[in-house]
């Protein structure tokens, strides 16, 4: 960026321009970077499962790693603000750097944007994996998720259905969602998974979760007049509770 | 035309009057009203009866029917079909009639026909651009107080979901059209050394093809409604009212007009720049709106094709989409985002070239890497066509293309940087004069990176699969097209307002709109984000009340931007009447629009300019 800088005998970073764009923009990488991770973790809700952790954890670094971008080019901003300003119906006179382009700064700027991108790339594909990886999970429980206007439909491996999820703490779910009429979504809010209900098709996703509690399914795409209410709770509980809770189920199921 | 203009010898008037003379809009209307009716009330007689029970089928193809013969109707009666016909007769319009066509000394009337010169075009397109923001805004403001309380309520649902894919389709259709269509066609031919567009009657077609659009848009409001949110997914669109079928006509015929448009402006800069232009010293604008157009050349035939499926699914009853005839959802999906991500670039790289083109005269140096600008904004039109599966991330389609598509969805924040150094560049030691365009620079630098950053978080997929259809990606997407996009326009409105209208925008009022835009905004889209991060989804009506201290902030913010926009159409009205008349070149600038006199004469140019330099040369006289 310093190469912004016309080509004088000078020393570039002895301009007070300068200096205040570096000391603005230490200031404002912090303060930004604070901002926006903290903006991130204190309004989600809190997590009910690694990948959730995991989102927020990526909020919080991407916030981290953009901030000291936004905060140069806010920070440039801000001097250029406070350094020359002309009011009046008339322009003022040509300013006095006229440089009209820099191939070092171009080069830095570009590079450095590349890392970052790539950074963004690798961290997401990482954390990517270990979720597309959850779907093969072995030792599983296996619930089957049907979407239909307006409510979510839940079958399990022994029978049971019910309208409200139940699920064990700590045991990994893989959820086949479909849809009986039009697209739906279905979302595990807390657990940070989502996957799109499509009619004629099934589809997966899996998640773990990791805190007994009640958690909230929401349906993330528009499906109609009461679109709105399609939401429902996930009762996460012990593997006792479950066990006991699936057994109730079926045995009301397989009543005649 | 023009080649007509040079041969005055290859016409001769004629004694009657000709047909043209007689038609204007009141002609359109009329012929477009009688001729949807006709067609409704023969097909009403004469279609047979559904063999089998269906939801609409007849109905659907009556529908249909009577909106393409409205659509048939309306451009017969504008005089879109003269020209054509004279063709096919094996004749061409004489030179008297082409000159009444460009509104030669016809004062106001030649606002309301098909008129072909395009400074007459680039006002109408400014009028509906605005009177499609104000309904749109109304519309948004109908959403917000819906949403005030948590239990929503006020508006049934049915309206409210039509609200919201109204006010969707609305704002995107004149987000698209804000730059590209003012100043697109009033300022790009004399910018660029022209005296009219490349192909004027296909101008004019594309600015009445918008206007025939609008009435099925309109139709739909009172026959169901578009209820499936400005994305009109199948199948939720193939079981929606009957109104879906006007959004289907609306999208044909202003798919039509876009490709119309892109095709002209496309042609008209590569073959009619000045003498002199060279791509070196062609403004940066140029770049804007030539990218923006030919981006939606590839975009939009695929969006009229998909709505064409779309009508069939519902009166033909064909399987495109629907299941269970072996349809899929998801070949919706592809095609509506194969036109749907390069389309969000259509509406913001010419918003962002208008800034550029303006950050060289307010801080009076040249722009600074004419290059990088001109790479960055190639650099995204290409990435952009390869991006469109990020907004089916979780829609299960295709997992394994997740990581190539947020590979090249995160690309495009090289090319996008591009464009934020070219402009803080420009800025950084700068002479600022202080205006409100120059502040729309900054204001678009802070809207666009949080726009851009939060961009990133949502091309993350593991990030993706918790943010995907809520709030956050509405907030996000209206830092780009509204805080980044709409900025850029209103500040480019405010900048050409001398040489469109001869008369100075009002300074203050600029000013105070402004800041009670910038401010809403900003205020607006953080309680959305907010509540997006809590878990809201998207287009609902109603929610728990753990959302509601964000969504109370959303809808103060929104009522603030909506005052400013009022305080801008005060403006915007004042001014035109009775604002300071304007100097030649009011803002000292050197690209060729200021060299004509105000009011520009019809053919803009005597004699065609020959340019010798590049268009920000300041400061050069000191070398």
């Amino acid at each position: 960026m310093t190469d912004l800088m016309p080509p004088t005998k000078n020393k570039w970073w002895k301009s007070p321009d300068v200096k205040k764009t570096f000391i603005l923009w230490i200031i404002l990488t912090i303060a930004i970077g604070i901002f926006g991770s903290q903006f991130h973790i204190l309004s989600m809700p809190a997590p009910a499962s690694d990948v959730m952790s995991g989102v927020i954890g990526l909020m919080s670094l991407f916030s981290w790693a953009a901030a000291p971008v936004a905060a140069l080019v806010f920070a440039m901003c801000i001097t250029a603000l406070t350094s020359s300003r002309h009011y009046g119906d008339n322009p003022p006179a040509d300013a006095d750097h006229q440089i009209s382009n820099s191939p070092r700064a171009n080069a830095t700027w570009i590079s450095v944007s590349a890392l970052l991108c790539l950074f963004a790339l690798v961290v997401g594909l990482v954390v990517f994996q270990k979720e597309a990886d959850a779907i093969h999970e072995e030792n599983a429980i296996h619930v089957n998720v049907t979407g239909q206007q307006w409510a979510w439909n839940y079958d399990y491996a022994n029978g049971a259905r019910s309208e409200t999820l139940y699920l064990p703490v700590g045991v990994p779910a893989i959820f086949h969602v479909t849809s009986k009429d039009v697209k739906h979504s279905f979302w595990i809010v807390e657990m940070g998974i989502k996957m799109d209900a499509n009619p004629g098709y099934t589809t997966e996703t899996a998640v773990t979760p990791n805190k007994i509690g009640v958690f909230n399914v929401r349906c993330a795409e528009l499906c109609g007049l009461l679109h709105a209410y399609m939401q429902n709770k996930v009762h996460v509980v012990s593997k006792d509770d479950y066990e006991k809770w699936l057994e109730d189920r079926s045995a009301l199921e397989a009543r005649p | 035309m023009t080649a007509t203009m040079n041969h005055p010898a290859a016409a001769a008037g004629k004694s009657r009057k000709p047909i043209i003379e007689h038609l204007n809009i009141v002609t359109a209307f009329a012929l477009g009203a009688i001729s949807a009716f006709v067609v409704w009330r023969l097909a009403l007689q004469f279609l047979p009866a559904d063999t089998e029970v269906r939801l609409f089928t007849r109905e659907d193809k009556i529908t249909l029917l009577s909106m393409i013969a409205w659509f048939v109707g309306f451009m017969t009666g504008i005089g879109a079909l003269v020209a054509p016909f004279r063709w096919v007769m094996g004749k061409d319009l004489s030179h008297d009639e082409n000159m009444f066509l460009a509104g030669k000394d016809m004062g106001i009337k030649r606002y309301f026909r098909y008129t072909t010169d395009h400074k007459v075009v680039g006002i109408q397109y400014l009028v509906i651009t605005m009177v499609i923001f104000g309904i749109g805004g109304i519309l948004a403001m109908l959403i917000r107080a819906n949403l005030g309380t948590p239990e929503g309520g006020w508006i049934h649902p049915q309206a409210y979901n039509s609200i919201v894919g109204t006010h969707g389709i609305i704002m995107i259709v004149g987000t698209i059209i804000m730059v590209t269509g003012p100043i697109g066609n009033f300022i790009m031919p004399i910018m660029i050394g022209a005296r009219d567009m490349a192909f004027p009657r296909l101008n004019a077609l594309s600015f009445w093809l918008i206007v025939a659009a609008a009435v099925p848009l309109i139709w739909a409001q009172f026959i169901g409604g578009i209820s499936t949110g400005w994305s009109a997914y199948n199948p939720l669109a193939g079981q929606a009212p009957l109104g879906m079928n006007g959004y289907i006509m609306f999208i044909c015929i202003f798919a039509l007009s876009t490709m119309v448009a892109g095709a002209n402006i496309t042609t008209t800069v590569v073959r009619m720049r000045a003498k002199g232009m060279t791509w070196n010293r062609t403004p940066i604008l140029i770049y804007g709106i030539v990218a923006s157009v030919a981006l939606a050349l590839p975009a939009f035939p695929v969006f009229f094709l998909s709505q064409v499926m779309s009508g069939m699914d519902r009166a033909l009853d064909t399987s495109f989409y629907n299941p269970a005839g072996g349809g899929s959802g998801w070949l919706y999906e592809n095609l509506f985002w194969i036109m749907g991500h390069p389309e969000v670039y259509v509406i913001l790289i010419p918003a962002v070239a208008a800034l550029m083109e303006m950050a060289p005269v307010f801080t009076r140096r040249p722009l600074f890497s004419f290059n990088v600008a001109v790479m960055g904004i190639a650099g995204i039109s290409g990435l952009s066509v390869l991006v469109w599966a990020h907004h089916m991330y979780i829609s299960g389609w295709a997992p394994l293309l997740n990581a190539p598509f947020m590979l090249t969805t995160e690309l495009i924040s090289i090319p996008t940087g591009m464009l934020f150094l070219v402009l803080v560049g420009t800025l950084w030691r700068g002479r600022l004069w202080m205006t409100m365009p120059t502040m729309s620079i900054f204001a678009l630098l802070w809207n666009f990176m949080i726009g851009g950053v939060t961009g990133i978080y949502l091309s993350d997929v593991p990030a993706d699969a918790f943010l995907h259809g809520s709030m956050y990606v509405t907030a996000h997407f209206h830092y780009t097209l509204m805080g980044a996009g709409l900025t850029g326009a209103i500040a480019a409105l405010v900048f050409w307002f001398p040489k469109m209208t001869g008369r100075m925008f009002d300074k203050k009022l600029s000013w105070v709109s402004f800041w009670m835009v910038q401010i809403g905004f900003n205020v607006t889209f953080a309680g959305m984000f907010i509540v997006g991060l809590q878990g809201q989804p998207r287009r609902v009506e109603a929610y728990p009340a753990l959302f509601n201290h964000g969504n109370l902030v959303t809808s103060i913010g929104a009522a603030v931007i909506m005052s400013g926009m009022l305080v801008l159409l005060y403006g915007v009205i004042s001014s035109w009447r009775n604002g300071v008349k304007a100097p030649m070149n009011p803002w000292q600038a050197k690209t060729l629009e200021w060299t004509v006199p105000n009011p520009i004469p019809l053919e803009n140019f005597d004699v065609l300019p020959t340019v010798t330099s590049d268009p920000y040369g300041y400061g050069k006289e000191k070398k």
